[in-house]
């Protein structure tokens, strides 16, 4: 049979070994090193949407963060080509696999009823309150948006994007509010201090009101 | 009235006035309250024709405005409350605040459908690593294992139970039931025929206590015969 009709190439190592006389069945298999990043890489697969910490992956790798940083540059240039369909991101201090964003449109076609989750304007605008200011109370949240949060409080506590953090030393001992990892995942960012800076509106103008 | 569930589309009171100051384009920063008070107070009148719920959010700051709106036409005493701020700075300053933060929403909120559009795999088997997770390890075996525990200990726990309930007969109640029990049985009756309903030791040895009680007061009497079965008959004290 021939094999080109499979379509099938023989590698060059199997093309050599073709050749050999056929005396030789065994060939002792050719010790290949792995490479260090290829070894990141495969290790970025396994934990998939956990992620992994820059420290998690240098104690893995037995290698400085620095280095590891470097291997990890390496992978994201490598997956930045349109060869593949994944690209690698940091969110929230980890570093994981995601599909390319050009993929998507084939994904909502795969999966017909896929919905992405939406967040409502409350949400958003008590989440942008909680991210910028954290933590904070929810009296401070209820005084700046002018409307009741508690219910609005605990749905994003169940979807994870908020956590309790503490009591405030005001009167009472509120319950101080932060925002999650799943939060900085969830809006692409690596950590608070990416966040876009918050308008300003004139605001020396405004002061000057009441000054 | 038709039911009406819906509230407002604003995402509460200051939402609104921001609303209402870019549709009659009012300066934010020189507010003319008046126009405002005006303009958010037709907009509930509105609502309520509509039947639409009004929260009560809303009618808090009405109130604002309605009051801002009343001392203005008061005339001002002098120095007399010079100290406190102007009210119209105070909303002012609030209205700005929440307009960063709405800003800063949907800033977020492109962020976060942006995120959406990357999809990204659950880990793999190898649990575990890194942080340490509580988890709840087990196999069917061990679920049995648990199970069969559990019944041994409720098997364990049932003697508890009934001894319980024993202990609660006294001796002074045992012998009430045997002298009712005296009443039913024939001249001559043996010590098993008498203590048919005992159903354990314990009920047995009080029984028997009870039994020699009875003796001593006459209500009963005994003799052993040759087999060295225990005989009872009803002593001279017995009354029905």
């Amino acid at each position: 049979m021939n094999t080109e009709s499979w379509g099938l190439e023989l590698s060059p190592e199997e093309i050599r070994l073709k050749n050999l006389p056929s005396k030789v069945t065994r060939v002792p298999k050719i010790e290949k090193k792995m490479d260090i990043v290829t070894i990141a890489e495969g290790l970025l697969y396994i934990v998939g949407d956990d992620g992994l910490k820059l420290e998690q992956l240098a104690a893995t790798l037995e290698r400085s963060e620095e280095e590891t940083l470097g291997i990890l540059s390496v992978i994201r240039q490598r997956y930045d080509s349109p060869d593949h369909g994944m690209e690698l991101v940091s969110y929230a201090g980890k570093y994981k696999f995601v599909s390319k964003r050009e993929i998507y449109p084939y994904a909502q076609r795969l999966y017909h009823n896929f919905k992405p989750e939406t967040l409502s304007q409350s949400a958003l605008e008590t989440l942008a309150i909680i991210a910028y200011k954290q933590p904070v109370t929810r009296i401070e949240i209820e005084e700046l948006r002018g409307v009741g949060c508690e219910v609005m409080l605990r749905k994003l506590q169940a979807r994870n994007l908020i956590k309790e953090a503490g009591r405030s030393e005001a009167p009472g001992r509120p319950i101080l509010y932060e925002v999650t990892d799943e939060f900085l995942d969830s809006f692409e960012l690596v950590s608070l201090e990416e966040l876009p800076e918050l308008p300003s509106y004139e605001e020396d103008e405004a002061k000057d009101l009441y000054e | 009235m038709p039911f009406e569930a819906k509230t407002l589309q604003f995402e509460g009171p200051l939402d609104l006035m921001l609303h209402l100051i870019s549709e009659h384009k009012l300066d934010i920063l020189d507010l003319d309250m008046d126009v405002l008070a005006d303009q958010y107070l037709s907009y509930l009148q509105q609502m309520e024709e509509k039947h639409l719920e009004i929260e009560s959010e809303y009618l808090v700051e009405l109130a604002t405005l309605i009051e801002y709106k009343s001392k203005k036409l008061l005339p001002k005493r002098e120095g007399a409350e010079e100290e406190e701020e102007d009210p119209k700075d105070v909303l002012v300053r609030r209205l700005l605040e929440y307009q960063r933060y709405k800003e800063a929403a949907s800033e977020l909120y492109e962020a976060y459908q942006s995120r959406q559009a990357l999809f990204s795999r659950p880990p793999g088997d190898a649990e575990d690593y890194g942080e340490e997770k509580d988890r709840l390890e087990g196999n069917p075996y061990d679920l049995l294992k648990a199970m069969s525990k559990v019944l041994k200990r409720v098997q364990l726990s049932k003697p508890i139970e009934t001894n319980w309930t024993k202990r609660e007969i006294s001796l002074e109640d045992r012998e009430l039931q045997l002298k009712v029990r005296l009443r039913e049985m024939p001249e001559d009756f043996t010590l098993e025929q008498y203590l048919s309903d005992v159903k354990d030791s314990y009920e047995f040895v009080v029984s028997f206590l009870a039994i020699l009680d009875l003796a001593k007061e006459h209500v009963l009497v005994f003799t052993v015969d040759e087999e060295e079965r225990i005989w009872f008959r009803r002593g001279v004290d017995y009354e029905h």
